[in-house]
């Protein structure tokens, strides 16, 4: 019979959890893939230094300046600041994914008590919070520099302040745990933090265009900010300051109330947690079985596919095949679709920035110089996926190797994909363009599709040969670690570089010789040029493909 | 002696100085239901990944079907099906879809893709999620989705790494009824588990790899003959195994440096 020991304390389990967190640091820094990245996390260590000892110098001299010049109700101010910080920044790291789940420490014997309090410690081990405890530590020096008798209530409204925000913190982070466990709202969740990232670029012609408007209403709601955090903090340090003693207990009893009800609503999300709340990702429910029987569903089967015609006649079966598959990834994967959005919000964006009717009407472009240069940007952005297009292929990468087929029609399908996806992005923002800043001249139509095509197709056979030779898998739905190979990377901006100079060249040529259509002339005879190769490295790809078989694999089944 | 489904002469593999097959010469006839045996690490995947395409061998040859590998690759695969090692599916597909899309790539036209995918679906008790990401498939699911994929096209041979793994006891009856109908159809099954009940129910011939190399191979009766044993007594699969492999009798030293928990 193995011997039952006595538990250790919270203290001492609290000691052992941050053991672990640094040996998984140092093991992970320990893989070789993951050299780099300590390079970058020294470097990130150095930033988020200079940010927190630089705010903090600021959080002090502002505490001290507002309490000298006896401005005590501006402290709210800086509450507000550090409170925004605390709640607002773990929202945005949220999405790279945690490293270690909170809730595995389940398995080990701990009562409710004391996985509450390492929830609480847990909290405090996050760079938010000990940036933010710096900076109110600092706006005590502050003010203890500047009104020292104001310094008991201060440290009281702090304790207070940085117990509810820890509190706060992690309810909204078990939420978002709860949240990022499943992958249909992890996607969601993930999308929509991009689309909002997104949207804050129309934020500053938003306001050119609307902020007096808006003005009035903003100071009609400000009020009710009152009872928030950071205005209560705020109010019950100037109370203290002002010997006003009913608006300090007031500060302090809404902190208290704040405090007690984040506090009673974690204790209920901790403890569904430690009574085993199942968040983690698994099978979905099946659906009422439909009573069928087999021949039934043969005979269903048979009607459906009773056609025995192609989707694509004029395309091999496995080419069709992949490019089908290629367009279910791609409505299945959220980020994919947003890169779709982002053409025609680019398009919006930067008509509204500097297009006719734009409040930077004096920069205005005309139609022959817009329309060139937004479709070299977009082809920028939409052919990038191509450099690594394996990325989300998972273990199903094996089944290209299984089937008896040749790689190239692989990288076919994979291309025929992108082709018509890219065609059809660069349609519709035409259509935007000619709606939003008119139409160029014929000639200029003519050159910018015809360098758009010379530019797409000129970019395949390099893409392809960067995908097979340095792939790096993706997952959809997570962020953290979610790049290319670097060498991909430079690959492609290299190529690009190389085709808008060429493009560049050929285009100011024509205006040099006064030949409009001479540009349009020399792309298309380029595409051709471009397709010839394409087709001609097919061969030499499927044998390339053969021979990185266990790289791609190794990769992208890890 | 019938028709060789499988033979690897000399088949080698090494991954820098670790030599993961060495030297291997395996026959499996036609039919066969065959199991590959060995303890972790000894080589079977790699054996697998090399018969299958999805590795080249350092050395050695390969012949499935009479037909040599390296110089008919696309012939073979069209006569073969996989289980690979972690099934090899596109998660972001449905089953039906994953299924049309492997009945495609096998070459089979529109009509019989659909037809064969909606009865595979529905043999394996996997109809009724027909808009379930395979993502979101429990491990048994998607086992016994990759299954359906491997059979679609109607294979010659079948390979099969740890098929069972995670498969219900009900899914797992079924599955071993369908094995077992297509060997009798001529079907040949190269199939690799670490449950050796399974293989000694299933499987009339057996090999086994012990760090890289072949260490025997046969019908169930000949490694019984091979192995001593008491007058009258029938070994089982996991003793021969254990006496193949030279583990007997190790484990009872390990277990006694755990006093404090035995």
């Amino acid at each position: 019979m193995a011997d039952v020991v006595p538990l250790p304390g919270v203290l001492a389990q609290l000691r052992l959890i941050a053991g672990l967190r640094w040996t998984l640091l140092r093991n992970g820094l320990q893989r070789k893939n993951n050299r780099w990245d300590l390079v970058g996390i020294i470097l990130a260590g150095v930033f988020a230094g200079i940010l927190v000892v630089g705010l903090s110098a600021a959080f002090c001299a502002g505490a001290y300046a507002i309490l000298a010049k006896n401005r005590a109700g501006w402290m709210a101010l800086l509450f507000w600041a550090v409170f925004l910080w605390w709640q607002v920044f773990p929202i945005f790291v949220a999405g790279f994914g945690a490293n270690f789940e909170f809730k595995t420490l389940l398995r080990f014997p701990l009562s409710q008590r004391a996985f509450y309090l390492l929830g609480l410690g847990y909290g405090f081990a996050d760079f938010a919070a000990v940036a933010a405890v710096c900076w109110v530590a600092a706006m005590n020096l502050g003010a203890a520099m500047a009104r020292p008798e104001v310094l008991p209530v201060m440290l009281a409204v702090s304790v207070l302040f940085v117990l509810m925000n820890v509190t706060l913190e992690r309810l909204i982070g078990s939420w978002l745990e709860r949240i990022m466990a499943k992958r249909k709202t992890r996607e969601l969740f993930i999308g929509l933090f991009v689309l909002s990232m997104v949207s804050l670029n129309f934020l500053n012609p938003m306001m050119q265009r609307y902020g007096m408007a808006a003005r009035p209403k903003v100071l009609h709601y400000l009020p009710y900010l009152a009872w928030l955090p950071g205005s209560l903090a705020g109010r019950a340090v100037a109370g203290s300051v002002h010997g006003d003693m009913r608006a300090t207990l007031l500060g302090v009893a809404g902190l208290v109330v704040w405090l007690g009800v984040t506090s009673g609503f974690l204790w209920q999300r901790f403890a569904a947690q430690y009574r085993g709340e199942e968040i983690s990702e698994s099978a979905a429910p099946a659906p009422a079985k439909k009573k069928t029987n087999g021949s039934v569903a043969s005979l269903e089967a048979a009607k459906a596919g009773s056609s025995n015609e192609e989707w694509l006649p004029m395309v091999p079966v496995t080419v069709a095949a992949v490019a089908l598959k290629e367009f279910r990834y791609m409505t299945r994967n959220g980020m994919a679709f947003l890169t779709l959005l982002l053409p025609p919000i680019m398009v919006v964006f930067f008509t509204m920035q500097f297009g006719k009717g734009s409040a930077l009407r004096e920069h205005a472009f005309n139609s022959e110089k817009f329309f060139p240069g937004i479709m070299a940007y977009l082809i920028l952005i939409l052919i990038m996926p191509a450099y690594n297009s394996f990325a989300f292929e998972g273990k199903g990468i094996q089944t290209y190797f299984m089937a008896p087929l040749r790689f190239q029609d692989v990288l076919m399908g994979k291309n025929l994909f992108l082709v018509t996806l890219v065609s059809f992005e660069l349609g519709l923002s035409l259509a935007l363009l000619m709606w939003r800043v008119g139409w160029p001249s014929p000639s200029m139509f003519a050159t910018t599709i015809a360098g758009g095509a010379f530019a797409v197709l000129g970019q395949l056979t390099i893409a392809n040969w960067s995908s097979l030779s340095f792939p790096k898998k993706m997952e959809i739905g997570k962020m953290k670690g979610q790049r290319n190979s670097g060498v991909a990377v430079w690959t492609a901006f290299g190529v690009q570089i190389v085709l808008g100079g060429v493009c560049a060249v050929i285009i100011l040529a024509g205006r040099w010789l006064s030949e409009p259509w001479m540009p349009a002339i020399a792309f298309a005879g380029l595409t051709a040029a471009a397709v010839a190769g394409y087709v001609a490295s097919l061969a030499a790809l499927s044998r390339l493909a053969e021979r990185k078989k266990e790289l791609l694999i190794e990769t992208l089944c890890r | 002696m019938g028709e060789i489904a499988i033979a690897t002469q000399k088949l080698t593999r090494t991954f820098g100085a670790l030599t993961a097959v060495d030297g291997i010469d395996l026959q499996v006839q036609a039919g066969h239901f065959f199991g590959f045996l060995g303890p972790n690490g000894a080589g079977k995947s790699t054996t697998i990944k090399m018969l299958t395409g999805l590795l080249a061998p350092t050395s050695g040859r390969m012949e499935l079907l009479g037909l040599d590998f390296q110089q008919h690759s696309i012939e073979v695969k069209r006569q073969i099906g996989v289980v690979p090692e972690g099934m090899g599916l596109f998660e972001r597909l449905t089953g039906g879809e994953y299924l049309r899309f492997v009945g495609r790539m096998y070459g089979l036209d529109r009509s019989t893709t659909e037809k064969r995918s909606e009865e595979l679906l529905e043999f394996m008790q996997l109809a009724d999620r027909k808009k379930t990401l395979i993502a979101d498939y429990s491990h048994g699911m998607q086992k016994k989705l990759a299954l359906a994929a491997a059979v679609i096209h109607g294979p010659r041979i079948l390979f099969l790494d740890e098929p069972f793994e995670g498969v219900d006891a009900l899914a797992a009856g079924a599955l071993k009824a369908l094995l077992g109908r297509m060997t009798e159809r001529g079907v040949t099954i190269f199939l690799t588990s670490h449950v050796l009940e399974i293989v000694e129910r299933l499987c009339s011939h057996v090999a086994i790899i012990h760090q890289g190399r072949l260490v025997a191979q046969g019908s169930l009766e000949e490694l019984r003959a091979g192995v001593a044993g008491s007058a009258g007594e029938t070994k089982t699969l996991e003793q021969i195994f254990l006496s193949i492999v030279g583990q007997s009798g190790a484990e009872q030293s390990r277990l006694e440096e755990l006093t404090w928990l035995t």
